[in-house]
Parts: C-alpha cells; structure tokens; sequence
C-alpha cells in the first residue's frame, strides 16, 4: 500500500540516515516547485557538503608558498628539540637510524600513513622547484593543490547545470545575519566549494553579527586564515575562541597552526592543556604521539599511543605504530600480535599482509612467512606496492641465503618500479658477491663516498670503520 | 573496526522495502502485563505496526521464531513516524501506545486476551483517541509537563517549527519555535521542566514550559512566516549553547537523582551537558554515529552509552572510554534496551530497512574471512618439477639476455617513408617567405604495413630544428594482419637560419598482443627519411669572392654539376656545368665550383658552417653518380689544412651564448629572490591591523617585476639564439667529421666514432652541454686509443679530473685537445672500437712486433677458476659496452666475427688493466721495468691479488650487509629507507663509469 509522505520529511530523515544523494534528489524536486523554500535549500546544502566533507584537522598539506613565504619562523637554526625542521637524532633512545629507516625528510617512518609524513622542506624556492615530485618523495605542493581542487569540482559533475549556489551573486551580508541559515552556507562554500576567500567574508561578518560573541564563527575564521596561511591571524581567533568555550576541536586546530609554524613544544603544550579539559580524549592523545614520533622520541610517542589504547582500543593508527616500533626494535613476536589484532579487526590490505610476513620471518615463523607475502601480492593496489612487496620477499631469499630466488625478486621489484633504489643497492650487493666487479681501488673515490654517508649518518659503525681502513691506506701510501 | 561482533539472541527481517527510522521503534511493557518484560513496538514508513515479544523458548524453529513472537501485526493508514509508549489517557495508569502519523496523533491500548491453545494469546489493538494535524508533523516528545503526576502530555514538534502540546484527548496549544528553518530532535527534560531541541542555527535551546505556556498565543493559526502582530510575550529560549553541528539525536537520562546530564549526539561529536547548559565532557567522534542511548550508570558519575555508527559497529562508552566494540550486520538507526524473560539487558537494534536484533554483548570473533588466496595444492613433486622448469627457462633468459627483451628477427610492422620528389604546390610552411624567398615545403607519406595484429600504436616523427612537420604524432588504428595504414604530412623550414641535417626519424611505439598477454608487449620501432636539398635552399647564381674554401680532390674526371644537382641546374646560367650556386633560405650563399682541368672541387661560402649540407650532398651524389657508373675505385679526399679556426669560432659563439644564458639565470633568480622579499615585507604590512605607510615598497616591488619580466624575455631571446647556435655548431661539427675522414682516408666505422665524439649530445641543456661532453669524449679518445704510450694513459688516468661535468670556464681547454686529436689523427693514430680498453694501442703495437704474442694471453696455465672468473668479467664488460653507445654493438659484433681471439684477450687485457692503472699510481710505477711481453701476464697475477683481497673485504662486506638489512624491510610506507647506509658501495659503481670518460 502506497503511504503519501512530506517530501521534506523524507529529505529530512534520509539526511539523517546519510543517504545522502536521495536528499538531495528530493529538495531538488522541491526547489523546482519552489525556488524559494529555505528549509530545501538549506537541506541540501547541507546535504551537499556531507558528501565531500573531510575532517579540516586531518587535511594538511604544504604549499611551495607557504614554506618559501614563511614569516612566522622565528630563528633560522632552530635549537635541537625544538623544531620539526630539523631532522634531529634521537632522543629519546630509540632505534638508530641504521634500524629504523627514514623517509626522504630525515623522519623515521612511522606506522601509519597520514597526510604530511612525507613532506619535507626544502631551502630554496629554486630547490623546491627542482624536488622531484613524482609520488614517492617528499614533494612540495601547490597551495591550491590537485586534491583541494578536485574536491571543490566534485560537486561539478553530480550537478551537470553548473553549481548549486552561485557564489559570485550570493549577497554574503545578507546571509551573515540569519544565523539558521549562514552556518550551513559557510560549511558549503568552505567544504564544497572550496572558496576560502567568500567562505572568510562571510565568517567575518556573521562574527561581527554575532557581536564577536560565538566561538563558532572564530574557529571557522581561524579555519580560513589557515588556508590562507595567515597563521598568526589563525592562532588569534583559535585562542579566542577557546576563551567563549573549550571544544576539542579548537584545541586540534591551534595545535595544527602551531605544527605548521614549527613550534612542536607549544603543540605538546597546548594538547595537554587541552587534555586537562577533556580528559582521556583520544584525538588529543593522538596528536602528542604524532608529534613526539615526528621529532623522533619514538619512546615517548609509544607510550602515548598506549593511553590511545587504553581510551579506545580499537584505534588502527595506536596499534599499527606501536607494532611498527616493536619491530623496529628487536621485537618482532610482539609486533606480530599487533598486527594481527589489526587482521583480526578487518584491516586487510597489502601493506598488513606484507608487516606480517616480515614479522614472521623475523619471529622465525617461516611457514606463516610465504603464504603472508603471497596474500600481500594478492592484495597489491599499486605497482609501488609490488615492487615493495618483492623487494621484502628478496629479503627473506637472503635470509635463507637462497640468493637466486634473492637475485630474481630484486629484479623484479625493479620491473615493477624501477627506481627502486634499495633494490638497485642489493641487487649490486649480490653481484658483488658473484664477483663481477668493475672497478677496484678507487680510494679516491671510495673515501669520498664514505665521508658523504658519514655526513649523512655520523654514528654509522660500518661508515666509521671504512673511512678508517682508508685513512690507513693514504698513511701507507 | 573490532574484534567481537554483538551475538544474535534473536533477530526477524520486517516487512520488504519498508522503511524505518530514529522514531519508528519503542520498548515497553505496552499491553499492561504486568511481568516488568519489555516487548517491542515498531512502525515503519508504510504504516505497519508490528509488536514483537522475542523469547528463545523455540530457537530450533528458526523459521518460526520471529513469528511467534509477533505479538500484532497492523497495516494503519498512514506512515507511522513515531511510536512511544506512555500513560496518555486520562485517569487511567496503564500505558498505552502513541503513534505519530504525519497529519494525525492516535491512541491505542494494546491488550491481551489469554487464549487456550499453544499459539493462542490475542492481542488487539484499540483506539482511544485521536488528534487530526493542521501541519506536518515531524517528531515529539512527550513527559510530565508542568510537573503533573500521574499521566504524560505529548509534544509534537511539525516540520515548520510549531509545537504542539497535547493533555491526554485535549490540545492545550500551540507555538512556533523561533528562527525556525528545519526540525532537530526534541526531547522533554522532566528535571528542570524544559524542552530542548537543536536549532538550524546549530545551538542548543532550552525552553521552559512555563515560557511556552505564557507566550502568544495567536500566531499559532498564523502564517508563520508573518511576524508577530498580536501582543503577548516573545518566545524566548531560556538558554542556548552553540554547539557548531546539528544533532542526530538527544537524551536527558535519569538513573539516579545525582546524575544529572544531557548527552548531544551530534554529526561529529558527542556532547555531554548540565542541566544549566554546562558542557560536563566531549568527546570527538571519528566515524559517523548514527544513533545512541545512554542506558545506565555503572559507576557513579559515569554514564555508560550505546553508539552506533555507520560503519556498522555498536560501541558502549563509559563517559569518553570505549569499553566494548561490537560489529553488527547493519547500520543501527535505533538502539533500545529491553528486559525479556529470559534475558535482560538485551540491545535491541533497528535498520533503516527493517532489520531487527535482539543482542547481547559476546566473544564471538567478527568473522571477517579473509578471502582464499587461489593456492595450488601442495602436490611438492608437481610444485618441483615446475620449478625447476621456470629455473632452467630464467637461467637461459638470463644468459641470452638481461632485463631487456630480445628483439624479433621479423618485426611486426614495417614502416617505409616516401618523401614526394617535388616540393608541395601549396607551402604548408608557418613562416610564408625569408627574405622575399618563398619556403617551401615537401610531403612526406609513411606507409606502415603490420605483419601480425597490432594495438594502439603511435607515430612520432621528429625533425631536426628549425625544421618542422605539420603534424608529428599520429595515433593509429588498431590493424589487423596484412593490414597497412598510410599518414601524410609535410615538412618545412620554421627558422630563420639552415639546420644541422635533413634527416628526420619516425618512431612508431605499438603493442602486440600475445596470448599470455591480451594487453601486448609495448614495442618501438623506428626508420629514418631525408628531406631534399631543395627544402632549404634554391638556386642562385655564384659569386666568385668569398670567405671559406674547402677543395675536394677526387680521383676522377670531373663531372657535369648539372647532371649532379639537376634540380638546381635550371637556373643555373653557366651552361658547361662548372659552377652551380645555392641559396639558403636564411641568405648565405655557397657556391661549388668543378675545375675543368684538374679532378677538383671547391665549394666555398661566406659562412663556414652552411658549407656542410652542400659538401654532404655534394660527396653523397658523387658517390651515388660513380657507382651509377660503375666506378669501383672513386674515391675523394681532402687536402687541405683542417679549417679548425673557423670551426672554433663557431665554438665560441656557441660558448658566449652559454655563459650568457648562465648569467641571465643567475640575474633571474637574484631578482626573484629580491621579488619575493618585497612581497614578503609588503604582507606583513598589508596584514597589519593598523596599516603603516608603504615607503614605496610598491614602486619597487613593481620595478623589480617589470626587471624580472625583461630578464626572462632576454633570457628567452638567448635561450634561441642559443638554439640557433647550437645548430651552427652541429653543422660545423657534422662538416669537420667529414672533412676530417676524408683528409686520412677514415673507414666508415671511425667516422661514426669521431662523430659519436664530437656530437655526443642532440640537445644541449643548461646542466649538461655540448663543450663539456665534447671535452670528455675527446680526451678520452686521447687518453686511449691515440695516446702516445700506455705510461702516458695510466698517468692521465690517475690524474682525471672531478667526475662531474659542468660548464668550463673557457674554450682553450676544448680547443686544445681538439686540435690535438687532430694532429695525432693526422699522424696516423687510429680511431678503433676496441680502444675502449685503455691499453689498445701498445697491445696494437705488440700485435705488429710479434703476432704470436697476444695469442697465448689466454693459456690454460693459470687455475680454471681464474680463467672462468676472467671470462665472466668478459661477458660481463662486452654486456656493459653497448649500454654506452648502441652504435658500437654493431662493431663490436662484426669484429668479433673477424677477430674472436685477439678482441678477447684485449678486453682481458682491459679488466686487468684497469687495476694495473691504478696500481701503477698507487705504486710509483713498479713495474715500469717490466717487459711489454710480460706485461699481458703481469695483469693477471694482480688481478689474482685482486679477487683475494676482494674476497676478504666483500666478506667484510657481507656481514655488513647482514647486519644491515635487518633494518631494511619496507614498512608500510614506501619512503626510501637505507640508502644513506649502503651509499658507500653504490656510489662507488657510480663513479666508475664518469672516470672512465673524464
């Protein structure tokens, strides 16, 4: 039997089961009847931007500009410990870098892929041209990078007449003052339409409306100088903000200003002032972690990630960290409990089924160790991932000193990326051992080539060894 | 994400394509039973009203289950969109069921009549009121308003913002909601006597009851979009909390009298308030919830709450700890807890699409199966055998070829290139006329013919600046055997000045499909065309005085030069053939001229490098004409001193363009750099809230623009002239190869290898040019093959300069190892492809003195693994050499068809020579007293030496590198992880190839 309903009361309530596309389907069919309905409007706005909304404190990428034009930096050499700039030595006694690799900015790779582990920070506006900005290393970005952009155009193609709203034509002033009505439209143009410039006016007047009362409207400005990269400007609003109400989220994003003007130790303190407010808050906890493992006080960074775990233990990142760090040290039958906590919860994808079969052959779990890799090729998304995967598989073949099947999943790691450089390095190793070597005695060279990785490195063993093996050379020569 | 999924106790599926939300389901003792156990009511969106009473008493009929503990079923009238169960009637303490319709609020008492059989309860269901809606309604609430006892008033909020208030069968009023615009939850907090309810303005709001109850009354039957007229108080919220989200759902629970909190389940966080509208906790929410329920209190001061999310999983919160995560099959839109018979506490759960589950909290792992790897059995003698296949199939790969695939006898396609003989009626060319000269351009058909199917192949074409085609990419159809495509295009002169060659190369790239491999193999192959003289120049008349001679001698009698060029012979006036002129479009003029007596040509021009497209047609058709002829023994020569002046200034030039380019770089950053520092300093200005003068920052910062701006287009007006030079000098270099081959007589195998040296490059960059390339090549070539003694080599080896190249500071150096190379050509040294081994010459000179000598270099007297080693390094080198220059392999091959013995023991000599190098530095040269004889021995007891001392340092190595892969598996990020580490070894093997040059 067919039941009539209110179409709006169907929009209303399909919004609220996230079905998202049916809302705005509906209030389209309303606003062809009716043009002038604010309650459709509004409702598919808001509908609008639920589908393209991402969490502002999670974005995070930095723009060529940002990091050339940068004012807000106080000292040039920042003191050790205090800066994220620095690729700093460790701290807190954590695994050396001969243990733990590194990415390309000098950071210890951490468990978890999240926007900005990769970035890195050139010296020169001619150097950051020049950074190779392919997906693999530290690249910088654009300000309006690609992924801002398409976001901005997707609501495009969901809309073949053109845009939802017209911005250009919106009377922002008059928006500003129906307070039922302007939050959503700021959450549209900033999160949908991606247009930071309109999203602030609009903010700054309906702050002003608000008579500067409403901690809201100052987090959302405090949103927009941030991507414009008015940091100082940000923080004023974030921290005034925070004195009408204390909100989690205020308390993320001030912490996001102060990282990105590379002041980690305010950070630290403003996340545990924050956590005297909201205790045992789990994105805050986060935050000191992230920033501990970034300045690479890994020990400190995993005991955070512990009281993650112990507010929710559920929480991927905690577990994929703490599992990295144990294996990263020595641990590996305690890091494969990690992980496969992560498999018993769902997690399936290459990257797991990969630290699982390194964990297994490091536990001396060989039987468990083939058929991880098999499932982790099985599972592949990406060429990159492959070749990583084969790479580890070669190691494995060292390992059990099979160095043909070594020699064949080098080489095909470098198949599947061929600037893969660690496998061109062991690939050479292996051919070293043949002993098809091509030139010998070079000390020249060799000694300069050391002193480089003993710049790189200072406390490599290996590096130290060799430089003093030459210098013993050039004496006796 | 969890480990546990919530355990079935009981479940039934409601209905099909019904639709159910937030509302649609309540808990209660609803038929007045009086046993304190719950059952559940639901409504969904098409009007069935369902009671259920799950029990587990018959779990093995599972088929059963769900309809035996159906209480009621009943198709209603209207969408039901709210269902709760309270004490509505009047006088009356039983609880009886309110169902929210749209457009009307019903009444029923639900009762049961105990029946005798098994199945036999009845239960129906009766009205006891109803209310018809003058507006849609879209939820309420409902509680003791106004702190009566005893019975509950109702409150329906309508989808326009109005209130309505019910008392048992009367309406009491009505009120509109203030800055209205869509309907949040609404719920009744019994403890301060107020509604709350979620604003489109995304704050809380709180109204008193007694606020409402005074406020006006009329405008409740008034347009609410009219403002008020009629007198009364404004409705006002007693307090409002912005909260920055919409709410998905609200709670005032009362478990105990201290407890006294209100929980906000918003879009992103969950809120937890006094009653005054103080936040007590709030706690962020990383997924989207999509219900919740605070249901009790364990510990005293903490509420314990249900959540559900959309990512299908129920958590239970004690205040912001996750205590439980539990996976159920379905997105919850509502969660209630009821006490069955049997169990109590139970979590029952609702779907938007009628889903129903009665659930408690267990161990039962989520079973998330991960799906089967397509494993073979473990048949291990099946598993051998193929392995040891696919082991003798890479081994044999592996000997016959590296990484690269071995290319096919037959290629798949075959491409033919026709350049039509006359030039195009209608010039397609960009530029119409040079200098009053029309440019012509000439039409160039490609034929492309496949042999086997052929995929999503591609055609470049690619012509030699300032040349340039029509169109030089072609995307071609996929063909089928036998099939031949045909594309056409034109090519023209687009520059104002005469380009280094005519010849053009076509690159088709395509794919062939195998079985294996439906995608195909991507395949290259190319083929070359040569535009006519006549694209670039026309006929002229000669002139007699000019700069730059070249004579060419021949050995026969002269020819008729119109029977040689006879397309330029028309307008030609000399009639016998003794002079003929030409003109290229850019206005040189070059002139060629057979003397009548003597078997000479002179060609001559005003500018040395446009001579060389003429000499090369010139020498082309000569040898073309004789052996048209039938001449056996034609053959040509140059006399004449090598014009290396004139090529050095073309050099220059080429050099001054360079370092000027250089310059320009370096203005153009330092003016950026100062461009960015005024942009810098003017920001902070303009974000000054008090705005301080500008102090003519702006003029500058427009000054240094319109700088930087100037800089770039000089910069690009040298960037072509650059290109225009470097042409130049590809002309000039082109023509000194050529002369210089014809002046000693080289075979075409040194040609190419002078050429190779003095064009080492077809595009210079910025990094890397042509002077420095050029350099290395040539003194390498001096270093080897033309070197006067191996001593010399070694010392010169030892001493090679920094293996990067960069821009030199001048040309002298170029210069005087060009005319070096020259002179010892001149003296007779040899340029020859085995001379890559740096002692090529001596064991050349030794082949000459004693023929026997070498031969015996390969004896079988040294241990077998020494040789094998050596032999090794062999095929290792020879793989190594056609890497460098693939026109080498080609040599390479032929001679070692001729001469397989001493070519092998050279390239030994080679491997041992390159210690023997650098052991001679190393050692202030020992061994110089050593015999020449003994020499290609000596070598090879070192290289013995070698390997040992080898053998010991790469065992060194080999733990290193143990101990260093430890730390070498990839995590999940695919960053770089160790090179820094093992860079020592690899930037050894990288220097070694750039040594070996410079």
């Amino acid at each position: 039997m067919e039941v009539t309903m209110d179409p709006l009361f169907l929009a209303w309530s399909y919004f609220r089961r996230r079905k998202l596309q049916q809302c705005s389907d509906i209030c389209t069919k309303i606003l062809q009847d009716n043009p002038y309905d604010q309650a459709a409007w509004s409702l598919k706005t808001r509908a609008l931007t639920e589908m393209v909304y991402i969490d502002e404190v999670e974005v995070d990428q930095e723009g060529i500009a940002e990091m050339m034009l940068d004012e807000s930096s106080i000292a040039q050499v920042a003191r050790p410990g205090t800066s994220l700039r620095l690729p700093g030595t460790s701290q807190g006694g954590g695994p050396t870098p001969a243990v733990r690799p590194m990415t390309q900015s000098g950071r210890p790779i951490t468990g978890f892929v999240r926007p900005s582990t990769q970035s890195g920070r050139p010296g020169t506006m001619e150097q950051a041209i020049k950074t190779p900005r392919t997906a693999s290393t530290a690249r910088p970005v654009t300000s309006a990078s690609g992924r801002f952009i398409r976001l901005g155009t997707a609501s495009m193609l969901t809309n073949p007449d053109g845009p939802f709203i017209n911005l250009s034509r919106l009377n922002l002033a008059k928006y500003s003052q129906k307070p039922n009505l302007s939050r959503t439209l700021f959450e549209f143009i900033f999160h949908h339409e991606n247009d930071v410039k309109n999203a602030l006016d609009l903010a700054a007047q309906a702050t002003e409306h608000a008579q500067f009362k409403d901690w809201w409207w100052k987090v959302q400005l405090g949103k927009c100088y941030y991507r414009l990269g008015l940091y100082r400007e940000a923080e004023k609003q974030f921290r005034s903000g925070l004195n009408h109400q204390e909100v989690v989220d205020t308390y993320l994003y001030l912490a996001k200003v102060y990282q990105r003007m590379d002041q980690p130790i305010t950070a630290l303190n403003l996340f545990k002032q924050g956590l005297d407010h909201f205790p045992g808050e789990v994105t805050l906890l986060t935050g000191i972690a992230r920033i501990h493992e970034e300045m690479n006080n890994i020990a400190s960074a995993t005991e955070y990630y512990k009281d993650v775990l112990k507010q929710d233990n559920t929480h991927v990142e905690a577990i994929a960290c703490i599992g990295s760090n144990h294996f990263y040290t020595d641990q590996p039958e305690i890091a494969l409990r990690f992980y496969r906590r992560l498999l018993q919860m769902g997690v399936y994808n290459c990257q797991l089924y990969n630290n699982l079969g390194l964990c297994c052959f490091y536990a001396q779990q060989y039987d468990m160790t083939l058929s991880s890799f098999e499932r982790a090729l099985a599972l592949v998304a990406n060429d990159e991932e492959q070749a990583d995967v084969w790479y580890n598989i070669g190691h494995v073949a060292v390992g059990i000193g099979d160095l043909i099947l070594a020699y064949q999943c080098f080489k095909l790691a470098l198949a599947f990326n061929n600037d893969h450089a660690e496998a061109y390095n062991n690939l050479a190793v292996l051919e070293l051992r043949k002993g098809r070597i091509e030139q010998i005695g070079d000390l020249q060279s060799s000694y300069s080539a050391a002193q480089k990785s003993e710049d790189a490195f200072p406390e490599h063993v290996d590096t130290q060894q060799l430089l003093k093996q030459l210098r013993q050379q050039f004496v006796v020569l | 994400m969890s480990l546990f999924k919530a355990r079935d106790w009981w479940s039934a599926a409601l209905g099909e394509g019904e639709e159910f939300d937030q509302g649609c389901i309540c808990v209660g003792d609803v038929d007045n039973s009086g046993t304190g156990h719950d059952k559940v009511v639901v409504g969904s969106y098409m009007g069935m009203l369902r009671i259920f009473f799950p029990h587990t008493k018959k779990s093995s009929e599972a088929g059963q289950g769900s309809a035996e503990a159906q209480l009621l079923e009943v198709q209603l009238q209207n969408a039901i969109i709210q269902v709760e169960v309270g004490k509505f009637v009047s006088c009356s303490e039983l609880l009886h069921l309110a169902v929210l319709h749209p457009r009307k609020l019903s009444v029923y008492s639900v009762s049961g009549t105990a029946g005798n059989v098994e199945h036999g309860d009845q239960y129906q269901l009766k009205l006891v009121y109803e209310h018809n809606l003058q507006r849609t309604a879209c939820n309420m609430t409902y509680g003791t308003f106004g702190g009566v006892t005893g019975h509950h008033s109702l409150c329906i909020q309508s989808m326009d913002g109005m209130l309505m208030f019910f008392e048992q069968d009367s309406y009491s009023f009505g009120r509109f909601l203030p800055g209205f615009l869509l309907p949040g939850p609404l719920i009744y907090n019994p403890r301060t006597d107020s509604f709350l309810t979620v604003s489109s303005a995304r704050q809380l709001e709180s109204y008193k009851y007694e606020t409402l109850a005074v406020a006006t009354e009329a405008e409740s039957r008034q347009d609410p979009d009219l403002p008020l007229k009629t007198g009364g108080k404004r409705l006002m919220p007693d307090w409002t909390l912005v909260l920055g989200e919409q709410a998905l759902d609200l709670s005032v629970p009362s478990f105990s009298h201290s407890s006294s909190s209100t929980f906000i389940l918003g879009e992103r966080n969950l809120h937890c308030l006094h009653d005054n509208g103080q936040i007590r906790f709030m706690k962020k929410l990383e997924f989207n919830p999509s219900c919740f329920l605070p249901y009790t209190s364990v510990t005293d001061g903490t509420t314990n709450l249900l959540l559900g999310n959309h990512t299908n999983m129920l958590l239970v919160y004690q205040d912001v700890t996750l205590k439980w995560a539990a996976q159920l099959p379905f997105v919850p839109v509502a969660v209630r807890v009821a006490n069955f018979p049997e169990l109590k506490g139970v979590v029952v759960s609702l779907s938007s699409d009628g889903h129903l589950l009665c659930s408690y909290m267990g161990t039962d792992p989520s079973f998330f199966s991960t799906p089967k790897v397509d494993a073979r059995e473990a048949d291990y003698e099946q598993v051998d055998a193929e392995m040891k296949k696919l082991q003798k199939f890479i081994r044999e790969v592996t000997r016959t070829q590296d990484i690269l695939p071995k290319t096919d006898t037959e290629e798949d396609l075959s491409i033919t290139a026709a350049v039509s003989s006359s030039m195009d009626s209608l010039s397609q060319a960009l530029i119409q006329d040079i200098n009053g000269l029309p440019v012509p351009s000439v039409t160039i058909q490609v034929k492309v013919k496949a042999s086997c199917v052929v995929q999503s192949s591609k055609l470049t074409v690619s012509v030699q600046p300032p040349l340039a085609v029509t169109q030089d990419q072609f995307v071609l159809e996929p063909m089928g055997v036998g099939s031949s495509t045909v594309v056409a295009f034109s090519a023209f002169l687009n520059g104002r000045y005469p380009p280094a060659d005519l010849t053009g190369d076509i690159t088709v790239s395509y794919s062939s499909p195998t079985e294996l491999n439906p995608k195909g193999v991507p395949r290259v192959l190319q083929s070359r065309f040569s535009l006519p003289l006549l694209l670039v120049c026309v006929p002229s008349s000669p002139t007699k005085s000019t700069k730059f001679k070249i004579t060419v001698d021949t050995n026969q009698p002269p020819v008729d030069l119109n029977t040689i060029f006879p397309e330029f012979s028309a307008k030609s006036e000399d009639k016998d053939g003794n002079s003929l002129a030409f003109q290229f479009l850019s206005g040189t003029k070059v002139t060629v001229l057979a003397s009548k007596t003597s078997q000479r040509y002179r060609i001559q021009s005003d500018s040395f490098e446009d001579i060389w497209l003429v000499v090369k047609e010139l020498v082309q058709r000569f040898d073309l004409h004789f052996t048209k002829l039938g001449v056996k023994d034609f053959k040509k020569s140059f006399s004449g001193p090598i014009p290396l002046q004139e090529y050095f200034l073309s050099v220059d030039h080429h050099f001054q363009l360079r370092v000027s380019a250089q310059q320009y770089q370096d203005l153009l950053s330092e003016r950026a750099v100062q461009f960015r520092a005024i942009q810098r300093r003017l920001l902070t200005r303009f974000k000054d809230k008090t705005p301080a003068p500008l102090q003519n920052l702006d003029t500058l910062l427009d000054a240094t623009y319109s700088q930087v701006m100037a800089l770039a287009e000089a910069a690009e007006e040298n960037r072509a002239q650059l290109e225009e030079a470097f042409a130049r000098l590809r002309s000039a270099s082109h023509l000194l190869v050529l002369l210089l081959s014809l002046w000693q007589g080289l075979t075409p195998d040194q040609s190419v290898i002078l050429e190779a040296t003095l064009l080492p490059l077809l595009q210079d960059t910025p990094q890397l040019g042509w002077e420095e390339s050029c350099d290395a090549a040539v003194s390498h070539l001096l270093r080897s093959c033309l070197s006067r003694s191996p001593k010399d080599q070694a010392t010169s080896l030892a001493q090679a300069g920094g293996p990067v190249l960069g821009l030199p500071h001048d040309t002298a150096r170029l210069k005087k190892h060009i005319t070096l190379m020259c002179d010892r050509i001149g003296k007779g040294g040899r340029l020859t492809l085995s001379s890559e081994a740096n002692v090529q010459v001596p064991a050349q000179v030794q082949n000459l003195a004693a023929p026997g000598g070498v031969e015996p270099i390969a004896e079988v007297a040294g241990d077998g693994e020494e040789l094998e080693l050596s032999q090794e390094a062999t095929k290792f080198i020879k793989k190594k050499q056609p890497s460098k220059k693939v026109k080498k392999d080609k040599d390479s091959k032929e001679k070692k068809e001729v001469s397989r013995e001493p070519s092998e023991a050279a390239v030994k000599e080679e491997a041992g020579g390159a210690e023997e190098t650098v052991k001679e530095a190393k050692k202030e040269k020992k061994e110089k007293k050593e015999s020449k004889k003994d020499s290609s021995k000596e070598p090879k007891e070192e290289t013995k030496k070698e390997s040992k001392k080898e053998s010991s340092s790469s065992k060194e190595k080999k733990e290193s590198s143990k101990e260093k892969k430890e730390g070498k598996e990839s995590s999940k990020e695919s960053g770089d992880k160790k090179v820094s580490k093992k860079s020592v070894k690899v930037k050894e093997k990288k220097k070694e190839p750039e040594a070996g040059e410079g």
